[in-house]
């Protein structure tokens, strides 16, 4: 009881340190849960709408590029008297004037649906049904999504699809039986069949027929039957195939999202650790008397334990409830990450998730436990008279330097040596990289030590007896400042290693752009989308313009093929000689593929696609083609940011006689010798006419994707300041402490005759150092976690080398951060100490 | 006669598609969400064609459709028996139904206005089984729909088609599950127009009426597969054609269509129209064709109809007469119309109770067969459809 008095009494007495333990302990739960809330509502809400439309379905009949032949359906349902199937025509549509609104159009025949689906408007009058038929363009949507776009029955709006911004009519709302079909049915946009090949402009051409076989034998001897039926170009898949495929893509990305979210975690368990190792040291006497007067180890360890845990659910909560807020943020920075990189996903609300809610709560409980028990342990594990002297303490973690530097060098290698086993993939990487900042962690002490000793004779010399006192001071409170200084590197280096790989990245996408895009004009479809889903161009506009005077041409389209093994993307185009030689391989050269790839007998795979399917030079990709699976030849492996997933790329020759999908979807053009790049843009417009496409000079197109790729990785730097801010937290309350601790040292200074001027001269000057010290440190572990980042965890999440590239102004950034806390930490202990008199302060603490 | 067909098929059509799509959690369409004035909206659409006055119809060409009227149907029943005197009762009816006006051009092959739902019935007599089934459809892509001359109406591989043009011959083909038909129709009589020269009035407003025709009889010869058995069967079949643009009055309840072959040569048609009330509404009416194929028309008045006993639904607890009292009193008629099998209510998204009947003299002696339809006798009163 007194000594859950006495922990009490503490936190009241040193309220700062107490709100920022839970603080930092907030912050580091605060940012794991907002990012696993944004993971699982992303994951979820495609999940959901995933299901959602493919309903009861358990397999799927998928086309090539063009989709399948309508009448395979009425093949399928009367000629083969197979009626559990139903067609369907999808695309992504957007809502005109709303950017970031994304739907699914799915176009579907009410009367096949029985067997298939559940959602559907129910009706309440019985003309939607008439009307969603009969009158071309109209729609039903979510009642949720209605409302968000503010949107009534009867209201007509534009979106824009295939190239076109057609104005469509809002027939009636979708009603979902139940909670789960409503969340899925908010991204979609269901219309009739007719409705949405008119829309698409694919005439006489359907997504998907989606099929309900029964289970078995019976099942299987459908699929016998109705396979010979399908077109070459057509894969039978099962349900789920592709949404699982989807799903997959993400990992990776959400993998490391969460690491990132787990590295602010384990600052604030420093965090955690070095407020247990202060308010152990801080009762010390209060511990040792205790104990001396018979209190068992065992309570005083329960009461250290209680009190941490008091902080640490304190901290939890408010770290969860801050968590659910950013979280929301957080969601949509991870689904318009998601939207660029993999697929349409639309999150219209962030529920709280219990699962998240519960994992955040136990490691942010479990988290802080576990740091609180190494000082718990400490102080219940020594003799009483021995905790009762603090020199003892300072004595002990001198003597254990050497231990501590061992354990350092023994859990560094195993970080290297984990790092090295390829197939623990990537969370074996994690696993490495959090081996070594721990390691590295255990050697910041003797770092500090190093430095400080190395300093001592340069701030002597700079400001005398107070700077000698100041960097003595750091060397003699070795137990608490080698625990802040740990806490400070691993925080900001976490910070210098994020920061370097995503420039060295963005470096490598911008010099990737220049070998890959030569051509010094490119034309697209206005429509807003990006590469994966760009409509094609009309083909009398395509065929205009392939003829210009003085001007070589380039068309490209890019379709996804679905496959067993998930949709493979595939890059058709047709360049000149010169723009092929300049692109990068990887493996192979441009010159010997060069042949074999134009004539359409080769193709070229990217490097993330080597990666993934373990794909090399002189390997062989089958795809689906219209004359049947074929098996082409893989000519080079080279470079491509553009696709995590990888893409296949061959030349539009092949591509024309594979797949007879004459679509073009991106035209670039080459000035010819003494043809200005404006004189080629004003011939190119007058031979555009009214068409709604979008010319863009080779420069533009760069900075737009640079700007894509900066989009993308906005969550990645969200996530890094969190870390910043939870590490600055982290520093401050440390120092503080610390120096708030040093209350009665720093009055028999004042008493001694030092000036309130002077005190703030120790006292910041060994913050100072502090902070020197440690962003100093944390430059070598931020550079190697920068390194892991870019060999081996970016590899291993998605196939991509890049080079290393070292921005100084990180590094600077590093050390003024880590600078400024320690300075900031300074203040509030010197003005407290000033407005003390000496006396006062002498007769106060202990 | 089924003037109420038209809600029946509007709501049909709208509740089978729906409750279907919802059907995964929701038993089936919401009671009264689906009430028959909301789904007709009370007053017909305009841009259609309504049956005013007596038309000159000409066949072949009418046998075919008549898009330009809102619902239509080609109604085929039969008494039939394999040559060991087993007996069978089949139902084949094709519905039509515009669900607008006009055909506009559009770009998709899948794009239009009309709508088809079939259903398809066989009553095992001796086997005392019966089955039901249905079936939606847009009329597109060859899913669905009718031609005129020859005769071609289905619903995917459900169908009619005429055959020869003099006698005018028609092949009925369906299957679902274990049930199948492929059967040769022959019309063994000229076409019989009922109400006034063809035009069958609904009720007392002009327009509010339909064009009605039927063929009584059409020998019949084919197969059947009943529980996966096939039987070579003979007999006689039914065609009952009707198209409009009706409008409601709202206070029917249901009605009861008799469709009798007498061994005498005579056929009989009536259909009574309830009221909510119970009362026969006065436009009930009926045909009787002599021997030699000329008609008379039947008015309320002239015909005495009274139910003989009542059976429970055991799927729905729908109660239905058991059997009927049918008397023309001018005519010297006095039978007793007897289902072959108590249980030959379809189980549809609209319910109703369709089936071979027998007909018997007052000795019980069977002096023909035919077909009874009885609807409005789901529970939950008066709505036709729920």
């Amino acid at each position: 009881m007194i000594l859950l008095r006495a922990g009490l009494r503490n936190l009241v007495r040193h309220p700062w340190q107490a709100v920022l333990t839970v603080l930092g302990v907030a912050l580091g739960v605060a940012v794991v849960t907002a990012v696993d809330l944004a993971n699982q509502t992303a994951q979820r809400a495609f999940k959901i709408a995933a299901e959602t439309v493919a309903g009861r379905a358990t397999h799927h009949i998928v086309g090539g590029p063009t989709g399948l032949p309508e009448e395979l359906y009425r093949t399928i349902r009367v000629g083969r008297h197979f009626r559990n199937c139903a067609p369907v025509v999808s695309a992504d549509v957007r809502v005109a004037g709303r950017s970031g609104t994304t739907l699914q159009l799915v176009g579907l025949d009410p009367f096949a649906e029985p067997p298939l689906r559940s959602f559907s408007s129910r009706f309440a009058n019985g003309d939607v049904l008439a009307t969603l038929m009969t009158r071309p363009e109209s729609v039903l949507l979510a009642a949720g999504t209605a409302r968000q776009l503010g949107l009534r029955v009867g209201d007509r709006f534009r979106i824009e699809l295939a190239g076109k911004s057609p104005e469509v009519l809002l027939a009636g709302l979708l009603e979902a039986p139940d909670q789960v079909t409503r969340l899925g049915l908010e991204s979609l946009m269901v219309t009739d069949i007719a409705s949405a090949q008119e829309l698409t402009g694919r005439l006489g051409r359907l997504s998907r027929i989606d099929l309900v076989l029964p289970e078995g034998d019976a099942g299987s001897r459908i699929l016998a039957e109705l396979r010979p039926l399908l077109p070459p170009e057509a894969t039978l898949l099962p349900a789920g195939a592709r949404a699982g495929s989807l799903e997959q893509m993400t990992r990776a990305f959400r993998l490391n999202l969460t690491a990132l979210s787990l590295l602010a975690l384990v600052v604030g368990m420093f965090l955690i650790y070095n407020t247990m190792v202060f308010s152990v040291i801080r009762r010390r006497r209060l511990i040792g008397l205790l104990r001396a007067v018979g209190v068992t180890r065992r309570e005083v360890l329960w009461q250290l334990l209680s009190e941490a845990l008091v902080v640490g659910l304190a901290g939890t909560l408010a770290g969860l409830a801050l968590g659910s807020l950013m979280g929301q943020e957080l969601t949509r920075l991870v689904t318009r990450t998601i939207n660029d990189l993999y697929f349409v996903v639309e999150v219209r609300s962030v529920p709280l998730m219990p699962q998240t809610l519960v994992k955040g709560g136990l490691l942010g409980v479990l988290a802080t436990l576990a740091a609180a028990l190494p000082p718990a342990l400490e102080a219940t594990g020594a003799p009483p008279r021995a905790v009762l002297g603090r020199s003892f303490l300072e004595a002990r973690s001198r003597r254990l330097m050497p231990y501590a530097v061992v354990t350092a060098g023994v859990v560094l290698l195993a970080g290297f040596l984990v790092l090295r086993v390829e197939a623990w993939g990537i969370a074996g990487s994690f696993a490495g990289l959090f081996a070594l900042i721990v390691g590295y962690a255990l050697l910041v002490p003797a770092g500090v030590v190093l430095l400080a000793r190395a300093l001592r004779p340069v701030l002597g010399g700079l400001f005398g007896t107070i700077g000698r006192m100041a960097a003595r001071g750091v060397l003699i409170s070795l137990s608490r400042t080698g625990v802040a200084a740990a806490a400070l590197v691993v925080a900001v280096s976490a910070t210098i290693g994020v920061g370097i790989m995503v420039g060295s990245f963005r470096l490598t996408v911008t010099s990737w752009l220049e070998s890959w895009l030569r051509a010094d004009l490119y034309l697209t479809s206005a429509v807003e989308a990006d590469a994966r889903r760009r409509p094609p161009l009309p083909p009398a506009l395509v065929e205009r313009l392939s003829r210009l005077p003085g001007a070589l041409t380039s068309v490209t389209r890019r379709v996804t093929l679905p496959t067993a093994a998930g949709p493979v993307e595939v890059f058709a185009a047709q360049v000149p000689e010169s723009t092929f030689l300049s692109y990068r391989f990887k493996e192979g050269s441009p010159r010997e593929a060069w042949e074999s790839f134009s004539r359409g007998d080769a193709l070229l795979v990217s490097e993330p696609y080597s990666y993934r399917h373990k794909l090399h030079r002189g390997g062989r990709v089958t795809l689906p083609t219209r004359l049947g699976p074929r098996s082409f030849p893989v000519a080079g492996v080279f470079y491509d940011y553009g696709s995590d997933q990888g893409i296949v790329m061959m030349s539009r020759a092949g591509y024309l006689r594979f797949w007879e999908d004459p679509g073009v979807d991106g035209m670039g053009f080459y000035a010819g010798p003494g043809v200005t790049r404006d004189r080629l843009a004003q011939e190119i417009r007058a031979r555009v006419g009214n068409e709604r496409v979008r010319l863009v000079s080779n420069a533009e197109l760069r900075q737009n994707t640079v700007a894509i790729f900066d989009r993308t990785f906005a969550i990645t730097g969200v996530l890094r300041i969190l870390t910043m801010i939870v590490a600055f937290v982290g520093i401050l309350s440390a120092l503080m402490a610390m120096q708030v601790e040093r209350a009665r040292e720093l009055a028999v200074l004042r008493a001694l005759g030092l000036t309130p001027g002077q005190v703030w001269g120790v006292v910041t000057g060994e913050t100072l150092l502090i902070g020197l010290a440690a962003g100093l440190l944390s430059l070598p572990l931020g550079v190697l976690q920068a390194l892991v980042l870019i060999f081996v965890v970016n590899l291993r999440s998605f196939g991509w080398t890049m080079e290393p590239y070292l921005d100084p102004k990180l590094l600077i950034q590093a050390v003024l951060l880590s600078l400024a806390a320690a300075f900031l930490a300074g203040i509030y202990p010197s003005l407290k100490i000033a407005r003390l008199s000496p006396a006062l302060a002498l007769k106060e603490e202990e | 006669m089924r003037r109420l067909m038209t809600i029946l098929l509007v709501a049909a059509l709208a509740a089978g598609a729906l409750w279907t799509l919802g059907r995964r959690r929701e038993p089936a369409v919401e009671p009264g969400g689906m009430s028959v004035s909301q789904a007709l909206g009370g007053v017909p659409q305009t841009g259609f064609a309504r049956a005013v006055a007596p038309r000159a119809f000409r066949f072949p060409a009418d046998h075919g459709p008549h898009p330009e009227y809102k619902t239509e149907w080609w109604y085929f029943t039969g008494n039939l028996a394999d040559s060991a005197g087993r007996r069978f009762g089949y139902q084949l009816t094709f519905f039509r139904m515009a669900l607008a006006p006009g055909e506009p051009p559009r770009s998709s092959r899948w794009a239009t206005n009309q709508a088809y739902m079939a259903h398809f019935a066989l009553t095992d007599v001796n086997g005392r089984r019966f089955s039901s089934a249905e079936r939606f459809s847009r009329a597109a892509l060859g899913l669905a729909g009718a031609g005129g001359v020859p005769l071609e109406v289905f619903l995917e591989d459900w169908s009619a088609r005429e055959t020869k043009g003099a006698p005018w011959s028609v092949r009925l083909r369906a299957a679902q599950g274990s049930g199948a038909l492929d059967l040769e129709l022959v019309s063994a009589q000229p076409v019989v127009l009922n109400g006034e020269r063809g035009l069958s009035r609904k009720g007392p407003e002009p327009g509010n009426a339909s064009y009605y025709y039927s063929i009584p009889r059409l020998a019949t010869r084919g197969t059947l597969s009943v529980g996966g058995e096939r039987f070579q069967v003979t007999g006689t079949s039914w065609l009952d054609r009707e198209w409009s643009t009706s409008a409601l009055s709202g206070d029917q309840a249901g009605w009861d269509w008799f469709a009798l072959q007498l061994k005498d040569g005579r056929d009989l048609m009536y259909y009574q129209l309830r009221k909510k009330d119970g009362s026969a509404d006065p436009f009930s009416a009926g045909t009787l064709v002599a021997a030699d194929g000329s008609a008379k028309p039947l008015t309320r008045d002239q015909v005495r109809l009274v139910p003989t006993g009542w059976w429970k639904s055991p799927h729905d607890g729908a109660r239905y007469p058991a059997g009927w009292r049918l008397s023309v009193p001018g005519e010297g008629i006095a039978l007793e119309v007897v289902p072959r099998l108590s249980d030959q209510e379809l189980l549809t998204s609209f319910r109703y109770w369709e089936g071979a009947v027998a007909v018997k003299g007052e000795g019980g002696a069977e002096l023909g067969s035919g077909y009874l339809e009885m609807t409005g006798y789901q529970p939950g009163g008066a709505g036709v459809g729920r």
